[in-house]
């Protein structure tokens, strides 16, 4: 009777203990991640919440959208298919031809890239106002500046996207006119500016990296800069008063070395507005280095990665620094044209040695480097040497074809992540931008204020001669030489109305105007085929 | 496991004795002697029914084999009876029986059948299990569990393409069940719930049990999704000691290649005046004839050696045994070596009411994994270029070895004999349990199970390599200075279940039933770290000789998570007079991987069966079962934390001069993340006809699994990430399957016995949420050069597992792609717009095995042919390297399909796409039994030799190296290699080559 007892009592023991163990919070299982609502009780925890708006921008510096969408569109880079390199279904080439297609992959990148970044300041101005100190809200002007920067991009490439500006909307939105979302843009930028901070001198660490008065004015003046394309209405005098707002500020100057501006430690640049600051171990993403320099090039810098030899210059625009009657001033030796790239005597703009990696190429050892796989039927053979002359785009371009870009000092001991950091608003760029509208508002290229503002640069960066009277082509082009591969080029030369001509390996665009104000439908990109797959408000951009 | 299936089989002759008592009459009587043996080696068969011809009364044979029965003294004939035999009557004159020889037999119905959390005798199953047991199993040089069972299931599809001994097996049931995590068959080893397959040896292995249809995997709920695997292991059996070795060597070999150029066709065709060329030379010429496919490979040797013990007295049982293996893989520098131990103990206490089983088994193996691009690079490596470097510019990397930099091009021999890349495993997995029979038919089981793995990975590449990716952390071109990969990951689980098992008979009725209570636990952690810059190549175990450490460009990383699951089950089996069979099963499971609201789940079956020999009588059919069911089953999300909100970090940014850590989401959280639920339906009939020689099965089923739980594309905004895990679409399955085994010639020395076995199935993702888009599953080409080439899609209302791009339509005069337009006009590639449309399916419409055994005398031999019909392959290796254009750096994949004129960059299109059918002869044995005097004083009891082959050949149109189906794509070549179930048949270029074997083993019984 007792044993029964005692057994009975066991077994009911045992079920109880297993039936009572029904708890099934997931809470205790998430060891390495953070809860989301138990985050943003200190400062620090503050600052981190905010950083991740910017740590987005770690994309601009790959090969995933921001320099391929608005450079290699262009005439001032190119990815050629470099054998069974860089074909990639054929998406490189097509940036190059203007045949870009829904479904290709780097517009799809460059919007995912905006609206992760704009959901993230969306999704922090929310935070920071339920937290609601003043530590928290100091930060709101700044995210509403960085949120409208990014939609400025997306109305550059897309046009007509959807404006989501609350974060608690969560039904799919409809697109908005390119015309909205130009008036969203001015309007946030012109009502934060005056709550931002207003650095006194360069290099600001308070603001370094970050939003603060002049980049939104920059932003201004780049927007309105483009005003007419976006909404067919010119603004050149708002584009001045934005640019003079910077330049009046006196704490900007143009440097008297070019190279300073894109060397490793380049931070203290004054002529810095806005950059983004890159380190190879704590904000990784600029990857030029990989992208541009041939695998041989790993021993040149003593690299600890192979590259992957994609992105040149185009020989033409490579020649745009070297021709004398393009770009006048003292004459010299610099690596040609011809198939071979033997030098020949050109113009020794100083801007060429600093964008461009040509010529010869060593190793760290001073060594001249062999490249045994050199295509058999390139002239130099294999000696390695980068010729601007590109023998094709496709299906086999050399592998030694191809200025490299060179525009951010490599240095020894790289990594595929760069330490340059990346100026997203450089003060020569609002210089030009200034000439260029000054020039445009008076309809005159000789505008003597516009002018000074060019040759001031020419001579201070380039070491060249100025120029007695200017054109819109020779604007442009003096634009590109101070510019190259900063990522204004397809914006440029839309403005221009040579960005459906004929150049390069680039025959020129059918004609039409499907697009808004009439413009090229080419001037805007597709709305990505998986966003509208995703987003059934979303309307297809017209003429695609 | 084990005790139930002897407590049930007791059960049901006590069952009979009661039951046919009545009949026993008073007369007078004899006692007559005699000993049950298998007539395979003549070892006793214990527990068999010894009953008088026409009478029910009966005795069971005792340890040694032996019985004694007393009957009516007009009694002159014995049926002798035992699960697993056929029924053997025999004549009596006297009171010696003699020794009486059973034989082995698969078409038994009294066969016990293993089932979810118990056993049942194959007559009463009502639902779709499929039994094998060891000597079914796959033959030769077999180093992993899946291998026994491939091609041997109707409905189980088991491929491995290629011959890399340590990749897995891919296993599926009935094709996809689910689009999320879990296509794999749940594993369940002596009631150790997802137990590891490889945590036992195949020698180790009983019988395997495989539950098909969604009514007998529902007591397992959750995770019952994609079918059940219940493995038995060899326990040991009362009074009989044994000592068991079996060994083999195997020597292994590639049997088919990717077809490429030799030296003399690349030199002719690089020449200027040479084929397709036009003015100018295409590719390097280096003066070497180097065959790379020769320089890599080699005869592989590889040996295993177990050793088991079995024995036990009245209390105690027990099974023991060792297996050491060494398998060295075709590839130089590639293999493993594993030594496992395993102990069953059972004992029985209290008049074996209380029964107590443990068994523990560990596992440790070392695998050398080297590299898989070995095989990928010796295809198109240049076949001009020697070994090593003959000129300075040629040794790149200093090491000796010939290289040139190029994208995914490294010497391949200098690719695996310079880098390591080497895995430890250590298993450990211990199981207990305790079962009280606390009054006559109600019996209580608790159990307890922990199942723990360990993987170390320690790779290297010495600052004298140059590797183009591949590596660990994407380390590319000339070492730098070394770099050196550790990885540390860590799995348990524990499993604990309360059960109580009641049986009962009322009248005609057995009722069996079940209830219980399951917990488990799992947890997940690890460590990865990745540093180089060494000063000596000597020191690469010591990361703080490594100067990236210090330099921050070192890569740590680790992780932790975990899940519990928590089930109530209860289940009832009525048999009414063996004729009339009903099931039904409920289990109520819930996780933590769920919505808080979402959390609990019912997981419900039912099923049916009855002998319709008892309505109608067919001529020569002997027994003919018709049975049907209906189960739910579930399958969990692919990780944990998806409904929660959480953040991670992420890179740092400069906040105020400072570099801080940013934190943010690192999800879309979904909070009505909820069960993904499988609804099968199954019809099935079971028969036996002339004479037991014909057994069959088939089976019919549909099945639709809804709220399918994957990644999908949402908009972004307003959503912070443009995906998200969510219950998006439903998923048909419909198939059938049929089993059928006939013995042809059944004769005293000769006997031939032929099986075959057919599976259809077809999974239609029949619905997808609009929100989730038009289609899901896309797969990438790849790198070089052929990134942002998708090139498989699964369309909502279509069936799993398309390809999807332009049709080839021939070449323009000038040597360009000619690609389909939407009208179906020929259009250039480059400049036209062409349509992309469905180009092929990667699954197979049907699968064949057929098994052939023939016995003559002590000869036996044994084959198995296996085919799969109807999928189509993408042949990468084509798709990548049979232009000519690659041919300025690498060597040309010259296939039927190769096209000098071709001048075009690469661009996908169906030209790469490829019939995938074969038909492979996977196993040929032949074994001889010697005679063994018995009780011969070396006290050896049987001697068994065998001779094997492994893919002897195979029949096929692919032009590719093994046809076999890729019933996933496997993306990467190393450890950490990520899957896309949606896009089968993609054939990599990472696939080692198929391989053929051949087998020399020895059995011997002591």
């Amino acid at each position: 009777m007792k044993s029964k007892f005692l057994k009975i009592s066991l077994v009911g023991g045992l079920l109880i203990a297993g039936l009572s163990c029904t708890k099934l919070d997931e809470a205790p299982y998430l060891y390495d991640k953070v809860t989301g609502d138990q985050f943003g009780k200190t400062d620090l925890e503050v600052s981190s919440l905010v950083g991740r708006a910017y740590s987005n921008l770690a994309g601009i510096g790959g090969n995933n959208h921001y320099n391929p969408l608005n450079e290699v569109t262009t005439d001032e880079e190119i990815v050629p298919t470099r054998g069974p390199d860089w074909g990639d279904g054929g998406h490189w080439v097509r940036l190059k031809l203007h045949t870009y297609k829904v479904d290709d992959p780097l517009p799809n990148n460059a919007w995912n890239f905006c609206y992760s970044g704009i959901t993230t300041c969306n999704r922090l101005i929310a935070t920071l106002t339920t937290l609601n100190t003043p530590t928290t809200l100091a930060y709101i002007p700044e995210l509403r500046t960085l949120r409208a920067i990014y939609y400025f991009w997306l109305l550059d490439w897309f046009g007509n996207v959807p404006l989501s500006i609350d974060f608690n909307t969560t039904t799919p939105p409809a697109n908005s006119t390119r015309k909205q979302v130009y008036d969203f843009v001015e309007s946030e930028l012109i009502a934060t500016s005056p709550l931002l901070k207003k650095p006194t001198g360069i290099p600001d660490v308070a603001t370094y990296g970050r939003m603060n008065y002049y980049v939104a004015q920059a932003c201004l003046a780049k927007l309105y800069l483009n005003a007419e394309l976006y909404t067919g209405a010119q603004q050149w005098d708002k584009c001045i008063a934005a640019c003079n707002n910077i330049v009046n500020s006196g704490i900007f100057i143009l440097t008297p070395n070019y190279v300073d501006n894109f060397v490793q430690n380049n931070q203290n640049s004054k002529e810095s507005i806005w950059a983004i600051p890159f380190d190879h171990v704590k904000f990784t993403g600029f990857n030029m280095v990989m992208m541009t320099l041939s695998y041989l090039n790993q021993n040149t810098y003593n690299i600890n990665a192979q590259p992957w030899n994609g992105f040149a210059t185009t020989a033409e625009f490579y020649n745009s620094y070297i021709d004398p009657a393009q770009n006048p001033g003292p004459q010299g030796r610099v690596i040609g044209l011809s198939p071979k790239g033997d030098s020949v005597t050109g113009t020794l703009d100083k801007r060429a040695a600093a964008n461009f990696l040509v010529g010869p190429q060593f190793s760290s050892a001073g060594a001249r480097l062999s490249d045994d796989g050199a295509d058999v039927t390139d002239p130099d053979g294999k000696p390695f040497t980068f010729t601007p002359y590109i023998n094709e785009l496709q299906p086999a371009a050399w592998r030694q074809s191809g200025a490299r870009i060179g525009k951010w000092q490599f240095y020894l001991g790289e990594t595929s992540d760069m330490d340059n950091d990346f100026a997203v608003f450089r003060y020569a760029d609002i210089l030009l931008t200034k000439a260029e509208a000054t020039a445009r508002k008076n309809s005159n290229w000789n505008d003597p204020v516009a002018l000074a503002l060019v040759n001031q640069i020419r001579v201070q960066h380039g070491g060249v001669d100025p120029f007695v009277s200017m054109t819109a082509a020779t604007f442009l082009a003096e634009r590109g030489r101070e510019t190259f591969a900063e990522a204004w080029r397809r914006q440029d030369m839309i403005r221009f109305g040579t960005y459906n001509t004929a150049y390069g390996f680039h025959g020129a665009d059918p004609a039409d105007n499907l697009g808004p104000n009439n413009i090229n439908h080419l001037n805007i990109f597709p709305i990505p085929a998986i966003q509208l797959n995703a987003n059934k408000n979303l309307k297809q951009n017209p003429g695609y | 496991m084990k005790n139930t299936k002897i407590f049930i089989t007791k059960a049901c002759s006590i069952g009979f004795l009661l039951l046919l008592s009545f009949f026993s009459s008073f007369s007078q009587s004899k006692t007559i002697t005699g000993k049950v043996t298998d007539s395979k080696d003549g070892s006793p068969v214990v527990g068999a029914t010894v009953q008088p011809k026409g009478s029910k009364n009966g005795t069971s044979t005792g340890a040694d084999g032996s019985f004694s029965i007393t009957v009516a003294s007009n009694v002159n004939t014995l049926v002798v009876t035992s699960v697993g035999f056929g029924r053997q009557e025999v004549s009596v004159s006297g009171t010696s029986a003699g020794t009486v020889s059973l034989v082995a037999t698969n078409a038994n119905l009294n066969e016990v059948v293993v089932v979810g959390y118990g056993t049942q005798r194959k007559k009463e199953v009502t639902s779709a299990i499929t039994s094998v047991n060891a000597e079914q199993f796959n033959k030769g040089n077999i180093n992993d569990v899946a291998q026994l069972l491939q091609g041997k299931v109707a409905g189980l599809s088991i491929a491995r393409p290629g011959g890399n001994p340590n990749a897995g097996f891919e296993i599926r049931l009935r094709g996809l069940s689910t689009i999320g995590a879990g296509t794999q068959p749940l594993v369940v080893i002596d009631g150790q719930i997802g137990a590891d397959l490889n945590s036992i040896d195949p020698n180790d292995i009983k019988s395997m049990d495989v539950l098909k249809d969604g009514s007998s995997a529902a007591i397992y709920g959750t995770r019952g999704s994609a079918g059940v695997i219940i493995v038995t292991t060899k326990t040991g059996s009362r009074g009989q000691s044994q000592v068991n070795y079996n060994g083999s060597v195997s020597v292994e070999s590639s049997a088919r290649l990717t077809k490429h150029m030799t030296a003399a066709e690349y030199r002719a065709f690089i020449k200027p005046s040479g084929i397709g060329s036009d003015t100018a030379a295409k590719g390097n010429d280096y003066g070497a004839n180097t065959d790379w496919y020769k320089e890599i490979s080699r005869n592989a040797i590889s040996h295993q050696h177990n050793l088991s013990f079995s024995g036990g007295n009245e209390h105690t049982t027990y099974n023991a045994s060792v297996n050491y293996r060494d398998a060295q893989g075709i590839a130089i520098n590639t293999g493993f070596n594993q030594i496992n131990g395993r102990l069953n103990l059972t004992h029985r206490a209290l008049n074996d009411k209380l029964v107590f089983n443990t068994e523990i088994s560990t596992t440790r193996k070392q695998a050398k994994l080297g590299f898989d691009q070995g095989f990928e690079y010796a295809a198109i490596y240049n076949p001009t270029s020697p070994v090593f470097a003959k000129t300075p510019g040629q040794d790149l990397a200093k090491g000796g070895y010939f290289e040139v930099s190029a994208t995914e091009y490294s010497n391949p021999v200098a690719v695996l004999k310079q880098n390591t890349n080497n895995n430890t495993l250590k298993r450990l997995n211990f199981a207990g349990s305790a079962e009280y029979e606390i009054f006559k038919g109600l019996k209580f089981l608790i159990r307890y199970a922990q199942q723990s793995s360990g993987s170390y990975t320690t790779a290297y590449t010495p600052s004298t390599a140059f590797i183009d990716r591949g590596f660990y952390n994407g380390v590319t071109g000339v070492g730098r200075h070394g770099y050196s990969y550790k990885a540390n990951d860590e799995a348990i689980t524990q499993l604990y279940e309360n059960t109580l098992t009641y049986q009962h008979k009322i009248s005609k009725l057995d009722i069996n039933a079940i209830a219980g209570y399951s917990y488990q636990d799992f947890k997940y952690e690890g460590l990865k770290l990745g540093a180089g810059n060494f000063v000596t190549d000597q020191d690469r175990e010591n990361f703080s000789a490594a100067q990236d450490v210090q330099d921050g460009k070192a890569n740590a990383t680790s992780y932790k998570n975990g899940s519990k699951l928590v089930a109530f089950f209860g289940r009832v089996n009525l048999n009414w007079d063996n004729f009339a069979y009903i099931s039904a099963s409920l289990r109520r499971e819930g996780s933590t991987q769920f919505g808080p609201t979402h959390k609990w789940g019912y997981f419900p079956a039912v099923s049916a069966g009855v002998d319709l020999q008892r309505f109608v009588q067919i001529p020569a059919v002997n027994t003919l079962k018709l049975r049907g069911s209906f189960g739910i089953t579930g399958a969990l999300p692919p990780g944990s934390g998806l409904s929660e909100f959480t953040f991670t970090s992420g890179q740092g940014y400069l906040i105020n001069g400072q570099w801080i850590f940013t934190y943010g989401p690192n999800q879309n959280p979904n909070a009505d993340l909820k069960w993904e639920k499988k609804a099968e339906t199954d019809i099935g009939l079971d028969f036996t006809a002339f004479n037991n020689r014909l057994s069959g099965t088939i089976d019919w089923y549909t099945r639709k699994t809804s709220d399918l739980i994957f990644n999908v594309n949402v908009p972004s905004p307003p959503n912070l990430f443009s995906t998200a895990t969510k219950n998006v679409g439903d998923l048909t399955g419909k198939g059938y399957e049929i089993a059928l085994n006939y013995d042809v010639i059944k004769q005293k020395k000769l006997t031939w016995t032929t099986g075959i076995n057919y599976t259809h199935n077809h999974v239609v993702l029949s619905r997808l949420d609009p929100s989730a888009g038009d289609y899901i599953g896309a797969s990438n080409l790849g790198s070089p050069g052929q990134e942002a080439t998708q090139i498989t899609r699964t369309f909502a209302g279509a069936e799993i597992g398309a390809f999807y791009n332009a049709v080839y339509r021939g070449l323009s005069p000038t040597g360009k792609f000619l690609f389909e337009d939407a009208s179906g006009k020929a259009v250039l590639a480059d400049s036209f717009p062409y349509v992309k449309r469905v180009i092929g399916h990667g699954l197979p419409k049907f699968e064949m095995g057929w098994t052939n055994t023939f016995t003559y005398g002590n000869w036996d031999l044994n084959f198995f042919l296996r085919g799969s019909f109807g999928h189509s392959i993408i042949n990468t290796e084509r798709a990548f390297y049979e232009n000519p254009s690659v041919a300025s750096i690498y060597n040309v994949v010259k296939t039927k399909y190769w096209d000098p004129k071709l001048k075009d960059a690469q661009l996908f299109s169906n030209l790469y796409v490829e019939k995938g059918d074969f038909v492979k002869l996977d196993n040929a044995t032949l074994g001889y039994n010697f005679n063994i005097k018995k009780g011969g004083k070396n006290g050896v009891r049987s001697i068994r030799a065998y001779f094997s082959g492994h893919n002897l050949f195979t029949i096929t149109g692919y032009t590719g190296a093994d046809p076999e189906v890729r019933y996933s794509d496997q993306i990467g070549s190393l450890i950490g290699t990520t899957s896309n179930i949606l896009a089968p048949g993609i054939d990599r270029r990472t696939t080692w080559v198929l391989t053929r074997s051949f087998t020399l083993g020895l059995n011997l019984g002591f």
